[in-house]
């Protein structure tokens, strides 16, 4: 088994799949708009991202002002990195998390003497008693609202669900033979879980990165649209939706860039999520979690 | 008695056809109509008219919604206030006073007493008519040393109340106040029964109490003996709590309610273009300075705060935050007082940055603390902020919700905000700009202007005052802690069948709560 | 005891367990906030003497572990505290609320559920046409959509931009039930319901194929059954214990996913009181709600989880046989 080929191979074949491709196009669209939007927006617009373009809610410009009088279109172009840089983050903590501690609940699972495995998965389940909205909202109320914590605890509360796919996994591949062979030879535990468990549990791990992905956009746009996450007078999605929804009628577009970028953005990460999992389904023969 | 629960009380018997027909056209057409008119007939109010019901919604309440006459504090409590209760004189749509309980409040020579004479005839609700004994127990209980009400403050210089004659009261002051009638106007001055009990609002107002559910809704009657003549219009008057901008403005799009506070300023125009809704806007000397402490760093030197303050566009921001509705202001308050300096002040960022170095502080960075503690606060630190980083200031906002700032950090913040409403210069300088002010901001201390205060306060002679009055504006004005930009407008809307609703400068909404004047067309 | 019964009743101790730990948890949490709660639940009427004597009324000055006990003990017999921002006790802030959110749920679930089986059912009975395909495509892009996103866009469909023929927000005076006007529960309800159906579309879909494919269903085929009777009597069956799984799961997903809703169309229920509570720092009220929902989603998981094992055919063998 050429455990290093795993991750690429699957790769390529999950893109040889219309629906991949798609996916791709459409995550690629909106994380071009907010990578070269916030460059882009004053040359098109010729409003700064903070400038008053006109009196509020009216529709001046392109696509109208804001509440206070900016420019929606600047405001949309410079307002998708808080949300792809968060959710990035948070995803990160949630699969590195997530992985490491579901590789060791798994690997220790056949050793009676170990209780690590419980307590990995009974710490896991109480997390996985609150909604992770919830949670997040528990967390604000008593440290406050800022960027970090939220990226913190979102990750946070992936590390369970994720573990729980990872344990799964790393024990259909504990139980394999260059696995006992090498905990026969005597490698530590770290290395064994690094070269043969990792490179073969990473079928799963993706599809889990996908998931967590898209889910952690949508945390984190819904967190700023509370108003909780992103604070003014930062551009940023979510809050931009939450700002201007009151004046939908006048200056539809302070909402309905927003919203569709968000939309766009989760439904092709959900495509290349969806085309992995039916890939690595195929590939190992095992039906997606 | 009057119940706490608003679930047993009957409706008004008379529930028009009007009311029916509005409410069934109202379930389609929630939310918007904008564009598509004549859907709805717009009705005029035409003549004043007896009877019918006036549903009026009402910004902000809560649970600790109270019907206490001297302590109302949110928007529902001070509607609820000006229709049970009245005070001895009162501020009229001019904010000019007028006689209200009292026909007449006379200074003695010097102006250390006072006298009030009690409107003849005038009752409560309960029949009982109105004794001088009742006006000093009022005072009494709006002063108790073990319960002071918000009013309290500014009566400290009130030493004693008492009965000067079948009709009379005499107001005896330890020091001579030559304006002591604008403190008997307040609101949170409203003239109780001596036996008065919370459980049993009565007062003199317009309106007596029917029901009453805290932070909900609250219902009244018409007071049958009322002295104005005509007036309350309406049989009966139910106030209901909104918090939210847009439940408040669907209920009155959707026919729910007759009359609103406060559309925000950002959507005067949508509102406005439906047919059947009228828009009442109100110039008033309401302010949302922004607060700097004098006594700590940066803000203890002069130049900075005066740099801070030719940092502003005020005409931008009175666009930005108020969609243009509202006027800029100069740093002073009291706009309507009669000597009212108005100097200018326009954006100078070059002398800003001049001032700034001078001061030792040419790349100044701050934090200003926000809070929608009003509407407008956090839009005006937004666009402030933005003005500021033009002439090199880098202002970090720190949002808190309403309740942190009100917390024990209120009155300690450094740079913060604040909201007022509409007074006259010298009440207004007893409560923020003076040592014993209850909320003196931004600590605020310096003798001469002081000096100049109190010798205005107890001047009796118009004209000496009125030049007592302008040299404290100019001192402050010189080097205040204040940032004041503008005066917001108020406005309300309410549908076009009622009538009666007028502009009003006291900053209170919907002709200053004062519903008595409102009529319902047929 | 049968096999069955000690399953179940270790999984409901975990449950337990699992609550009493979270509960401790929330009680945690409020530890690390900064400052004097009896300050910020007075304000600016925080006197010293009424600082003090609020404080001593709620045992602040009390070890936590006691105020911890007490707090559990209060939770236990209705007594959820008191919240700053409305000066009154907690519960009696919220009982309206959960009969209101409660409404919602119960709504979405009625109307999800049946339409969700039967897509399903559908798309599964039609594997490879193109209904079966677009349904599937539709469901993906579902699934994708943070709740708040498809919330605003039917409100932009139904409610403002487009068409105007439902309610954006709820218009119901202060004190009168939310049901008292039906249309303005349309656009919530909907928006819980586009998210929870398309995992239980999924869900059926996927089940009932493998159950489809399944020699027990070919053996009925064969015998010559009519294929609506293979359905309904064999495949069926088999997709109960998977599905109601999901159901279940999808039903604690609602208890967070109204959080959102309810902030989105200002629907007076615990969610959007849970919003008002975090950006008023109204820590009792966050604590309760939070426990409250945490509550609810430990119940339904653990109910999914009972369904597991009551349709899973091998624990049902093995308790009714002995074997």
């Amino acid at each position: 088994m050429s455990a290093p080929a795993v991750p690429a191979g699957l790769l390529r074949r999950t893109f040889r799949r219309r629906q991949a491709r798609i996916g791709a196009v459409l995550t690629l669209v909106v994380v071009a708009v907010a990578l070269l939007g916030p460059v882009l927006g004053p040359l098109l617009t010729g409003y700064g991202v903070d400038d008053f373009a006109g009196r509020p809610f009216r529709p001046d410009g392109v696509a109208g002002t804001d509440d206070l009088g900016r420019d929606v279109l600047t405001r949309f172009l410079a307002g998708g990195g808080p949300v792809l840089l968060y959710a990035l983050a948070a995803t990160a903590i949630g699969i590195v998390g997530g992985a490491i501690a579901g590789m060791l609940a798994g690997y220790s699972a056949g050793d009676r003497t170990s209780r690590l495995d419980s307590l990995i998965m009974r710490g896991g389940d109480v997390l996985l008693s609150f909604p992770q909205l919830v949670l997040a909202l528990l967390a604000v109320a008593v440290l406050g609202s800022s960027g970090w914590l939220l990226v913190l605890v979102i990750g946070i509360t992936h590390i369970p669900r994720v573990a729980r796919v990872a344990r799964q996994a790393t024990l259909s591949v504990a139980g394999q033979d260059y696995v006992l062979a090498a905990r026969m030879y005597g490698v530590p535990r770290r290395r064994i879980l690094a070269t043969e468990v990792l490179p073969n549990i990473t079928g799963p791990l993706m599809v889990e990165l996908g998931l967590r992905l898209t889910y952690s956009i949508g945390y984190v746009a819904s967190l700023s649209f509370l108003g909780l996450g992103v604070q003014p007078p930062a551009a940023d999605w979510g809050l931009q939706i939450n700002e201007n929804r009151i004046a939908l009628i006048v200056t539809p577009w302070g909402v309905l860039l927003p919203v569709l970028a968000i939309a766009v953005l989760t439904v092709g990460t959900n495509m290349i999520t969806d085309a992995l999992a039916k890939e690595s389904a195929d590939t190992t023969g095992e039906a997606p979690a | 008695m009057i119940s706490t629960t608003a679930g047993n009380s009957t409706p008004a018997a008379s529930i028009s056809r009007r009311r029916l027909l509005a409410g069934a056209a109202g379930l389609g057409a929630v939310v918007l109509l904008a564009g598509c008119g004549g859907t709805a007939a717009a009705r005029d109010a035409g003549p004043p008219r007896r009877g019918g019901v006036l549903r009026v919604g009402v910004t902000g309440g809560g649970a600790s919604d109270t019907l206490d006459p001297h302590s109302p504090a949110t928007n529902p409590d001070i509607a609820r206030t000006l229709s049970l209760y009245e005070p001895l004189l009162h501020w009229d749509d001019a904010y000019t006073l007028q006689p209200a309980v009292a026909e007449m409040v006379r200074p003695e020579p010097g102006a250390r007493a006072w006298t009030a004479t009690i409107r003849a005839g005038i009752t409560f609700h309960d029949g009982r008519p109105v004794t001088p004994d009742d006006v000093v127990a009022t005072f009494r209980r709006i002063t108790d040393p073990d319960d002071p009400k918000s009013g309290a403050s500014q009566f400290g210089i009130l030493d004693d109340v008492v009965v000067a004659g079948d009709r009379q009261v005499r107001f005896e002051l330890t020091e001579p106040s030559p304006v002591f009638d604008q403190y008997l106007a307040e609101y949170s001055c409203g003239i109780v029964p001596a036996d008065f009990d919370l459980a049993r609002p009565v007062g003199t107002g317009a309106f007596r109490a029917e029901s009453f559910t805290p932070g909900q809704q609250s219902a009244f009657g018409r007071h049958e003996g009322y002295w104005r003549p005509d007036q309350p219009w309406v049989d009966r008057l139910e106030l209901i709590n909104f918090s939210e901008d847009d439940a408040r403005i669907n209920a009155l799009l959707s026919g729910q309610v007759d009359a609103i506070d406060q559309v925000p300023l950002s959507l005067t125009e949508v509102v406005g273009s439906y047919s059947q809704i009228r828009l009442l806007t109100s110039q008033t000397g309401a302010w949302l300075p922004i607060t700097m402490r004098v006594d700590v760093e940066p803000f203890d030197d002069v130049r900075v705060r005066q740099a801070l303050r030719l940092i502003a566009g005020r005409g931008e921001m009175v666009n930005q935050v108020l969609s243009g509705l509202g006027a800029p202001a100069v740093d002073l308050y009291a706009r309507f007082d009669p000597d009212y300096l108005d100097p200018q002040r326009e954006q100078e960022l070059e002398r800003a940055r001049e001032l700034l170095s001078a001061a030792g502080r040419p790349n100044l960075s701050l934090e200003l603390v926000t809070s929608p503690i009003q509407a407008g606060t956090v839009e005006a630190a937004q666009v402030y902020t933005t003005q500021a980083r033009a002439a090199g200031v880098e202002i970090g906002l720190r949002r808190v919700d309403t309740s942190t700032f009100f917390s024990d950090q209120y009155l300690q913040w450094e740079f913060a905000q604040s909201f007022w409403n509409t007074r006259n210069y010298l009440p207004q300088a007893s409560q923020s700009s003076m040592p014993d002010a209850p909320f003196n901001e931004t600590h605020w201390d310096d003798a001469e202007y002081q000096a100049v205060v109190r010798r205005a306060r107890s001047e009796v002679d118009g004209g000496i005052r009125a030049q007592l009055v302008r040299q404290a504006q100019q001192i402050e004005f010189d080097r205040g802690g204040y940032l004041i930009w503008g005066f917001p407008d108020r406005v309300d809307a309410h549908q076009t069948y009622v009538g009666g609703l007028v502009p009003n400068r006291t900053g209170l909404s919907l002709s200053g709560y004062e519903f008595r004047k409102a009529w319902v067309a047929a | 005891m049968s096999l069955l019964t000690t399953m179940i009743m270790k999984r409901l101790l975990v449950s337990v367990l699992v609550l009493l730990v979270v509960s401790l948890l929330i009680f945690a949490a409020t530890l690390l906030l900064p400052g004097d709660p009896a300050r910020a639940i007075l304000g600016q009427q925080a006197t010293p003497e009424r600082v003090a004597a609020l404080t001593e009324q709620l045992g602040l000055d009390r070890p936590a572990w006691e105020r911890y006990l007490s707090w559990l003990g209060g939770v236990l017999t209705g007594d959820l505290g008191f919240s700053a921002a409305t000066q009154g006790p907690v519960s009696e802030l919220l009982g309206g609320r959960i009969a209101a959110s409660a409404l919602l749920l119960v709504l979405t679930a009625l109307i999800s559920t049946p339409v969700a089986l039967a897509l399903g059912t559908w798309a599964a009975t039609r594997r490879g046409t193109r209904t079966d395909s677009a349904l599937s495509g539709a469901s993906l892009v579902l699934a994708a959509l943070p709740e708040f996103v498809i919330g605003v866009l039917l409100v932009i469909l139904f409610a403002t931009s487009v068409l105007q023929i439902l309610p954006s927000v709820t218009i119901a005076r202060p004190g009168e039930p939310v049901w008292a006007r039906p249309e303005q529960l349309v656009l919530p309800v909907l928006t819980l319901a586009l998210v929870v159906i398309p995992y239980v579309v999924r869900m059926t879909r996927a089940t009932l194929s493998e159950a489809l494919d399944a020699g027990f269903v070919e053996m009925a085929r064969l015998k010559g059954l009519p294929e609506r009777t293979v359905l309904v009597r064999h495949a069926v069956p088999h997709t109960i214990g998977p599905v109601a799984q999901v159901l279940a799961l999808q039903l604690a997903w609602l208890a967070g996913g109204v959080v959102v809703v309810e902030f989105l169309f200002r629907y007076p229920g615990v969610g959007q009181a849970l919003i008002d509570a975090v950006a008023n720092r109204d820590v009792q009220v966050v604590q309760a709600i939070t426990l409250i929902i945490a509550a609810f989603y430990v119940l339904v998981n653990l109910a999914a989880d009972v369904a597991g094992i009551l349709a899973d055919p091998r624990i049902r063998h093995a308790s009714g046989g002995g074997a």
